[in-house]
């Protein structure tokens, strides 16, 4: 029986041994879903001050609303976009039976990956200076 | 011989998918409105106020957020236990993991559901 410790060395073998699109995409989107599930927690935890009333809720968003949040929350849209566009090509390729246009489908979805990345980054450039923050608002 | 695939986790594979396809729309709408084009020059942080106000805009963003939470809950403690299952875990370590997520899956809604109440506030 593996121990668990020779279970991840084989994992990381298999990865090294298998340098394809495939291989690659299937990495980035376990590990984007992971940090994604991880990311759902944390949000729940810091909406959820909601429940003790307008003050708490004010204060733990106000904690994460300054130019470092911002520039997470970049890595956060980068997250969502890389496993959305990954998973509607998988889901493309296993609904249409369409593995041979699998890696068709990679080069598209990468396209279309740094176009919303541009875009992204362009709306939330204001929010990379402090300065911004201290805008009247509601 | 070929392994049988358990009609359980056809069933986990399809819904993960579908549930997939329809988080592509939840998050495009969620990230656009409450994360793109907040716009920080004119409406300045994030608050209670301002979260309530928008909530209370239309019956449309309960339905949307009564419809979102379930999904993305069930997307993601389904995608963990695909990605722990590769592991192979004993069946008692397995059913514990399933109870674990259990629990947390109906923590996550329960949390979410009272804090969008009291987002929603004024009895919406």
């Amino acid at each position: 029986m593996m121990t668990d410790d020779s279970k991840i060395k084989g994992i990381i073998k298999d990865a090294n041994l298998n340098k394809n699109i495939g291989n690659f995409s299937y990495w980035i989107h376990r590990l984007t879903g992971i940090g994604l599930a991880i990311y759902l927690i944390m949000h729940t935890y810091v909406l959820s001050s909601a429940i003790s009333g307008a003050e708490t809720f004010n204060e733990r968003m106000g904690f994460v609303q300054n130019p470092f949040f911002a520039v997470l929350e970049i890595l956060l849209i980068a997250g969502v976009f890389l496993h959305m566009l990954n998973g509607l090509r998988i889901t493309i390729t296993d609904f249409f039976d369409w593995s041979r246009g699998h890696k068709v489908l990679f080069w598209i979805m990468a396209v279309v990956f740094v176009i919303l990345m541009i875009v992204a980054i362009k709306l939330q450039w204001p929010k990379f200076f402090i300065d911004n923050y201290a805008a009247g608002g509601h | 011989m070929a392994e049988r695939v358990s009609n359980q986790s056809v069933l986990t594979w399809f819904l993960q998918r579908i549930s997939g396809i329809l988080l592509a729309f939840f998050l495009i709408t969620h990230l656009n409105v409450h994360h793109l084009f907040h716009d920080i020059t004119l409406e300045g942080i994030i608050n209670f106020a301002g979260v309530r106000e928008n909530l209370q805009s239309s019956l449309w963003w309960k339905v949307y957020y009564i419809a979102f939470v379930p999904f993305v809950v069930f997307h993601a403690l389904n995608g963990l236990w695909q990605v722990i299952a590769d592991f192979r875990l004993k069946a008692g370590t397995a059913v514990l993991v399933k109870a674990l997520f259990w629990i947390l899956g109906i923590i996550l809604i329960v949390t979410a559901i009272m804090t969008l109440s009291n987002l929603f506030g004024g009895g919406a």
